[in-house]
């Protein structure tokens, strides 16, 4: 039997023995994780098909808007998925265990490199899927597209999904190859990456100078002019994707050689760095023996800074925050996920929100605070729920440590609270800032973001507890665990309570339907309703969580 | 069977492997021990091609395991400290995949599967999901996938940790006969008694130098101290330590 032959046995078998596991699992468990993600493909389909009626409204602009749009949702996803490419690639290369099973049998390195890289364009599919269903349908149904649509749909976006995960592979490869580990270096590269950021700012500015009012549309929606390049393998796609379903066989054709033809160049690339670089790469983050830690001096800082905590509650907190910095994979997801909501944040007057009347300000800003609350219920799903479980073997260290449960389980709380509420009210202070919102709405926002720190930080740590799991150490199947659904249920769920209330009140009031006393009524009702939930959400979780911690067998 | 000539390892500027040079005959069992941190792993690592050295070769079954890896790793078996193991898939499964991975024949991989499976008291366990077997049932299968292939060289870094004594004894007995039936076995270790027992020959490496070599008479002669214990101590205790 071939190698190929025998990874597609492996992964039948994975498949067959999951179904397996899933059958042992309680049926409850099930249920409510598929509940919960029909739940979520049906919320995401209806707020599509309610976006896309929303536009139809505008009449003129609008059809233009809907036209390109399809090209618009497929560049962010390419965005997306090249991103994930990046994260994922990183951590099936470099950081699986299979690796080092895989690189000491009889296989060429560029095989498994190939391989792997497959597999992290099948684990970043998911979340492609999970988005595109059930805008796919809404679109589809919106503009009374057939089965056709469906079917180019797919058959575009499997080299689609290989052309945007080996763009991240080739990436990573690159980055861990070639990232400069010598003195000097470092400061070499920032600023060459410096440079090139201002280079490139500048020839924008002269493109759009030089373009006048010829692209109306692309000022009004932000990207559009990009995902209408042709240049952009998304362009390709969603161009395909339309050509075939207006029955343009060649120009569908011509697209969809031009996306398979790169799809099979870049898996070719991937190869190629794969068998001339790899060996190094891999061997460069897996040796451990010349590595240092960061200078200690930052951490000997830290230690000073909070010299005025007990002893066992500093000496917890500097090994989370440790443990933290010295694993890429946990400081870049984060630098992500905040990186791109900060610039997104400090652009919105590019995009010029901030001219808006105040009621689409309004809805911008209190978009930006969900924005802020999802990736904040994500990063408590991602990062403070299985912190405790990923404790593992080394709990006995803390379980036998003349402390406390309570107090080890506050000190990952405050330690938190304090990392997450520090970026997310500068994001928001930030945000409020560019739209140029009242000083109220300010102020609402800001506390509306910390209540969400607080309540996010409080379900993730308390449930963490509450469904320790000391055996597992793959922190995706802690998340993706029964505790980690209920977690970001439940964390969603008091972001939407928490929330809306506010949001509707200030836009009922700039849409001049309730007047300043009614708003100022119900802007004190929603803060009471915000505290309450607020302080149950945070309190009930710990409490529960440390009872569980005290009462359980180690 | 093994060739190692003035081998060297650098992580950056730590020298962990300083100018080995070793030669291992066919159906030896070498013991190759040191405190942590002496090099062991790395030279192991080196030897399976999983690291490249700084500079020095490295020739296994008279292949060089940089330019030619692939037949290398073909004639050879490596039992890591840690092994990693495909948590989804069956006892049965995995072993299969093994003998895909190194192209032995279905009919060869059966007849395998019944003489270890018989031998590792793995038959009535074939059907088990790797994910729910306990620590010494994985060590059991990871010696069968290791020997399904008949390697001519075996790599065992720490062979015998979280097993119990039957296991033990079965492992002990598996390697000298393994040995005596023309594999060379090479191993690292901290059971001092176990290279004793079954080491044809042994080397120390202390700070990523061999600064001992030889069968255990030899050492004791030229070392001094009645057992390895002493040779060990008596070459690797750091200065100042009693």
């Amino acid at each position: 039997m071939s190698v190929a032959a025998a990874i597609r046995r492996k992964h039948v078998a994975h498949v067959v023995n999951g179904w397996r596991l899933l059958r042992s699992q309680p049926r409850f468990k099930v249920l409510f994780i598929l509940v919960f993600a029909t739940a979520c493909e049906i919320g995401l389909w209806k707020l599509f098909a309610d976006g896309f009626d929303f536009l139809e409204r505008f009449g003129g602009v609008a059809g233009m808007i809907m036209a390109r749009l399809f090209s618009l949702f497929y560049m962010g996803m390419f965005m997306m998925l090249v991103m994930s490419g990046i994260v994922t690639s990183y951590a099936t290369l470099f950081r699986s265990d299979e690796m080092a099973y895989l690189l000491v049998r009889p296989l060429p390195v560029k095989l498994v490199v190939v391989y792997k890289f497959f597999e992290s364009a099948y684990l970043s599919s998911w979340a492609f899927l999970f988005i595109i269903l059930p805008f796919v349908g809404a679109y589809a149904v919106h503009l009374h597209l057939g089965f056709r649509f469906g079917l180019w749909t797919a058959v575009f976006s499997l080299p689609f999904l290989v052309i945007c995960s080996g763009l991240g592979t080739i990436v990573i490869q690159c980055v861990v190859r070639w990232w400069p580990r010598r003195v000097g270096h470092k400061p070499l590269l920032l600023a060459a990456g410096t440079a090139l950021g201002l280079g490139l700012w500048l020839a924008k500015d002269k493109v759009e100078a030089g373009e006048g009012t010829r692209f109306a549309l692309s000022a009004l929606i932000p990207g559009m002019r990009l995902s209408g390049n042709m240049l952009m393998p998304s362009a390709w796609t969603a161009d395909g994707i339309q050509a075939f379903t207006r029955g343009e066989w060649a120009r569908g054709s011509l697209l969809l050689a031009v996306v398979v033809t790169t799809a099979a160049v870049l898996t070719l690339v991937v190869e190629g760095l794969g068998r001339a670089t790899f060996q190094t790469a891999w061997e460069s983050v897996s040796e451990g023996g010349g590595r240092r830690g960061r200078p200690a001096a930052i951490f000997a800082w830290g230690d000073r800074v909070l010299g005025f905590l007990p002893g066992d509650v500093r000496a917890m907190i500097m090994k989370d925050v440790r443990t933290f910095f010295r694993d890429a994979m946990q400081w870049s997801q984060v630098l992500i996920f905040f990186g791109l909501l900060g610039m997104y944040f400090a652009n919105l007057r590019t995009f010029h929100y901030d001219t808006y009347s105040p009621t689409w300000r309004n809805m911008v800003c209190f978009l930006n605070v969900f924005s802020v609350s999802a990736v904040l219920c994500s990063l408590g799903a991602r990062f403070i729920y299985p912190q405790l479980s990923l404790e593992g073997q080394g709990f006995w260290l803390l379980g036998l440590a003349p402390t406390n449960m309570r107090r080890i389980l506050l000190s990952k709380f405050a330690l938190a609270i304090v990392c997450t509420g520090v970026v997310s009210v500068f994001l928001i202070g930030l945000s409020s800032s560019m739209l140029k919102v009242g000083g109220v709405q300010v102020v609402v926002s800001v506390a509306l973001v910390g209540c969400v720190v607080l309540a996010v930080c409080g379900l993730s740590t308390g449930l963490g507890a509450i469904f320790m799991d000391l055996r597992q150490r793959n922190p995706a199947a802690i998340v993706g665990g029964f505790g980690g659904t209920v977690n970001l249920v439940l964390s969603l769920g008091y972001m939407l309570a928490a929330i809306v209330p506010f949001g509707l009140a200030f836009h009922l009031r700039a849409a001049d339907l309730i007047d300043e006393t009614f708003l100022h009524r119900s802007l004190g009702f929603s803060a009471a309703w915000c505290l309450l939930l607020t302080a149950a959400a945070t309190a009930a979780p710990l409490v529960l969580g440390v009872r569980a911690l005290r009462d359980r067998d180690y | 069977m093994i060739e190692i000539q003035a081998l060297h390892k650098y992580y950056g500027s730590v020298h962990a492997v300083r100018g080995i040079n070793l030669s291992v005959p066919k159906g030896e069992v070498f013991c190759f021990l040191g405190p942590n941190g002496a090099g062991k792993t790395t030279t192991i690592k080196i030897l399976t091609g999983l690291m490249r050295p700084s500079s020095g070769r490295v020739r296994v079954g008279g292949l060089d395991v940089q330019t030619s890896p692939l037949e290398a790793k073909r004639i050879m078996g490596y039992i890591p400290d840690m092994p990693f193991l495909y948590e989804r898939m069956t006892v049965e499964e995995v072993f299969r995949f093994t003998g895909d991975l190194y192209g032995v024949a279905s009919g060869e991989t059966e007849q395998a599967l019944m003489r270890y499976f018989d031998l590792f008291a793995l038959l009535e366990h074939r059907d088990v999901l790797v994910h729910d077997l306990s620590h010494g049932m994985r060590q059991r299968l990871i010696y069968a996938c290791t020997f399904l292939h008949d390697p001519a060289v075996l790599f065992v870094d720490e062979p015998l940790i979280g097993l119990d004594p039957y296991t033990i004894r079965l492992i002990k007995d598996l390697l000298r006969e393994k040995a005596r039936g023309g594999i060379t076995v090479f191993l690292t270790t901290h059971i001092l008694a176990l290279a004793e027992d079954i080491g044809d020959r042994i080397g120390i490496i202390r700070d990523g130098d061999l600064c001992a070599l030889g069968t255990l008479d030899e050492l004791r002669r030229r070392h001094g101290g009645r057992t390895l214990e002493d040779v060990f101590l008596g070459l690797t205790r750091p200065e100042g330590r009693p």
